[in-house]
């Protein structure tokens, strides 16, 4: 049981893990993402992979859409430009991957600041529409930009590499992806504790109120989108080195969708929100994958006729969790740090 | 009696969710191991159902024969929804349970994706449902193959056709908007330039276009002799056809593999009628003397057997015939030696599945023959004899 949480400084009110559970936790998380790759085979690592590229997207998506309250449906195209540009870059410059990451994410940070112009006039659906005309136009130019882009074929991406050493192997990616998304976590953290992230939570409650506060809609919603357009091209950085091939189709419409539902899912407003989200959206159509598979047991040739049940499962999950908990299952987790908190003295 | 609260409900349905995460073990170390990655949901789900059925259909069949040199096969999918996140999933999953020798994949995407961890891999012979021209390239995919013709292959015999009926025909390409749909457009507009054909148009359209009057009326400008569609499953050549109709065009409207299953033109109704395209196989009702292998599929299987049940059951036929000649020259079965072995298949009867005999010196068998649809019977009928861009 936690009898109380006192704080004697600023500096305590303001840290990221304020009692010793929290530390204690994190710690545990942190020593087992770390020794993970030793107890996983290369599909876990495969889709630990993927969690960790979805985690950095989502994050993003939270800071603009959770966080600054504005709608956005484009993140995926967002990450094929972060994928082109490393694409291109690792093609054509050998420039080391890390500084390709980066760029990658700069220039999609460039792309999201013009898209997001709309958001100084209209919000809500109405942004949402804009966001989603900005990801044809970006999906169109990387169809016709051919002497950049390779058209429909697409570009072939070389393994990126650290050290001399040629990141191929899952376990290589693992520990490359995993680090750099906390980082990017751990960042996305830390702005709320700015003047610039709590500027965005006062423009998603009030954006007039923020203006009359002194706030500069016109800089905080832009940043707003830069930030998050750099999380997903920089995610998008991480999706070319992973899959190797970028082509318009990598990055289809669904994929945003798929976004806004994670966050949706996992807790909008809240950085464990979009982390728990991505890896439930991710994981969970891969876990029912063995209920299938456990099924084949009793029933014969179940994958065929069971597939279809399973993405019906799938939806039922997201629909189940959001009527049990409509602030998302960072909202489950938090309920069940205050049972703990009282526990075993709560009735 | 018992209270279902809302953290009762959670805790179990996440229990169950994570307690299903054990795998499975492997069932034999002596199987030779077909794995795939099918569409069984999603817009392709209709291919991979095909497919899955003709696979099981060819292993049961070799299987109840004794199998391949003693050695049974057995075929272990996973649903991929036509994604290619979830086709390496899947690809990874099955890797960490499975000694697999052959590999189905389901989409262009895939086996770009999946290529460079094949070849470093070294041990499976992969084929599936894509005939993209860029994987008929043995240097750069030496461990594919497809069970026909590449989609410029595909465009080639109809030009082939076209060259011998009209010569000097005008054609107009339709396309659409995607990587599948632009795939042989460069291919077929040098070929019909060889073969003295002129290409008036070219239409470009979204994948799923409904409203497609004004390339209509690009079409009726251009009054071709021939509409060869590509990219397309069946919309929106209906709607290309009924108003081309209406406009009183005699064009003959044509179309590649993906789009000349009959089971899908007979929603359509007679406008349907007349229909033509390219086909790498015979189609399961077809009653040939020269095709034994049809009257065992019809036997094993008396319902509706669908354009990708037949890729399905020719691929599996192609991996076992290559198990069969690597293990018969006493080799390992690995990518390199399952391939070369692939490639020595020279006249290789394959029951009647394709008119003529085959040989496979590259990534691809260019044979094919042309059909047309007739909306009375509900079948493809024969419009042509087998057509091979190997002679």
């Amino acid at each position: 049981m936690l009898i109380g949480t006192a704080k004697h400084s600023y500096r305590a009110d303001e840290a990221l893990l304020t009692t010793s559970p929290q530390r204690l936790w994190m710690a545990i998380l942190l020593i087992a993402l770390a020794l993970a790759p030793l107890a996983l085979d290369n599909y876990w690592l495969y889709l630990a992979c993927l969690v960790s590229i979805n985690v950095a997207s989502a994050t993003g998506l939270n800071i603009l859409t959770g966080f600054t309250g504005l709608v956005s449906i484009g993140q995926a195209a967002f990450m094929a430009v972060g994928a082109y540009t490393v694409a291109v870059l690792e093609a054509r410059t050998g420039l080391p991957f890390l500084v390709n990451l980066v760029v990658g994410g700069a220039v999609a940070a460039c792309v999201g600041l013009v898209v997001g112009l709309p958001s100084l006039r209209v919000k809500g659906l109405y942004l949402a529409i804009a966001t989603i005309a900005a990801s044809f136009i970006l999906h169109f130019v990387f169809v016709n930009w051919q002497s950049v882009t390779n058209g429909n074929s697409g570009i072939n991406v070389t393994p990126a590499s650290l050290f001399g050493v040629e990141l191929t192997d899952y376990v290589h990616l693992y520990y490359v992806f995993v680090p750099i998304t906390a980082l990017m976590v751990l960042g996305a953290a830390n702005l709320f504790r700015t003047r610039i992230g709590r500027a965005f939570i006062a423009i998603r409650d009030r954006d007039i109120s923020a203006e009359v506060l002194g706030i500069s809609l016109l800089r905080y919603k832009l940043l707003s989108f830069a930030v998050s357009s750099f999380y997903a091209g920089v995610a998008g950085g991480m999706w070319a080195y992973f899959f190797r091939v970028v082509t318009p189709e990598s990055f289809p419409f669904i994929y945003s969708i798929f976004f806004l539902a994670a966050i949706i899912v996992g807790g909008m407003g809240t950085i464990l929100g979009g982390v728990v989200g991505a890896v439930f959206m991710t994981l969970v159509p891969e876990l029912l994958r063995f209920a299938v598979e456990w099924l084949t047991t009793i029933f014969p040739n179940a994958v065929t006729a069971l597939s279809p049940i399973r993405t019906i499962v799938f939806g039922a999950l997201i629909i189940g969790f959001l009527i049990a908990e409509p602030k998302g299952l960072a909202e489950i987790i938090q309920r069940i740090r205050r049972f703990f908190h009282l526990w075993p003295f709560r009735k | 009696m018992m209270k279902f609260s809302r953290r009762l409900v959670l805790a179990v349905s996440t229990a169950l969710t994570l307690s299903l995460g054990a795998s499975l073990p492997a069932l034999s170390a002596d199987e030779i191991v077909i794995a795939g990655s099918l569409p069984l949901t999603g817009m392709f789900g209709f291919a991979g159902v095909g497919v899955e059925a003709g696979i099981q259909d060819y292993v049961k069949m070799i299987n109840e024969e004794g199998g391949i040199a003693g050695r049974q096969l057995r075929f272990v999918y996973e649903d991929t929804a036509y994604k290619v996140d979830a086709s390496v999933a899947a690809f990874n999953k099955l890797n960490s349970q499975e000694e697999i020798h052959f590999y189905y994949g389901d989409s262009t995407g895939f086996a770009k994706t999946i290529n460079p961890e094949l070849n470093r891999m070294g041990s499976i012979l992969m084929a599936g449902t894509s005939y993209a021209s860029e994987l008929n390239d043995p240097a750069t995919y030496p461990f594919q193959f497809m069970a026909g013709p590449d989609y410029t292959e595909m465009t080639g015999i109809l030009l082939e056709y076209i060259a011998k009926e009209k010569p000097g025909a005008k054609i107009v390409l339709v396309n659409s908007d995607t990587e599948f749909g632009r795939d042989p457009i460069a291919g077929t507009k040098a070929r019909a330039q060889e073969l003295g054909l002129e290409i008036v148009e070219e239409i470009i359209t979204p994948p799923t276009a409904v409203d497609v009057s004004t390339e209509v009326l690009k079409l009726r400008r251009a009054r071709p002799d021939y509409a060869i569609f590509h990219g397309y499953l069946l919309a929106p050549i209906p709607e290309f056809m009924s108003q081309a109709k209406q406009l009183g065009l005699d064009t003959k409207f044509m179309g590649t593999f993906w789009s000349m299953d009959p089971g899908s033109w007979a929603k359509v109704g007679d406008v349907a009628n007349g229909y033509m395209g390219v086909m790498p196989y015979r189609y399961a009702d077809d009653e040939a003397d020269d095709a034994p292998m049809l009257d065992r599929i019809r036997q094993m299987r008396p319902d509706y057997r669908s354009t990708p049940y037949m890729q399905g059951f020719l691929t599996a036929m192609l991996f076992s015939e290559a198990a069969k000649r690597t293990l018969e020259a006493g080799k390992e079965l690995n990518g390199e030696n399952l391939k070369a072995a692939l490639n020595t298949i020279k006249d290789f009867d394959t029951g009647g599945i394709i008119g003529k005999p085959i040989t496979i010196s590259g990534n691809s068998i260019p044979v094919g023959r042309i059909y047309t649809y007739n909306a009375a019977t509900q079948k493809m009928d024969p419009a042509s004899d087998w057509i091979s861009l190997q002679e």
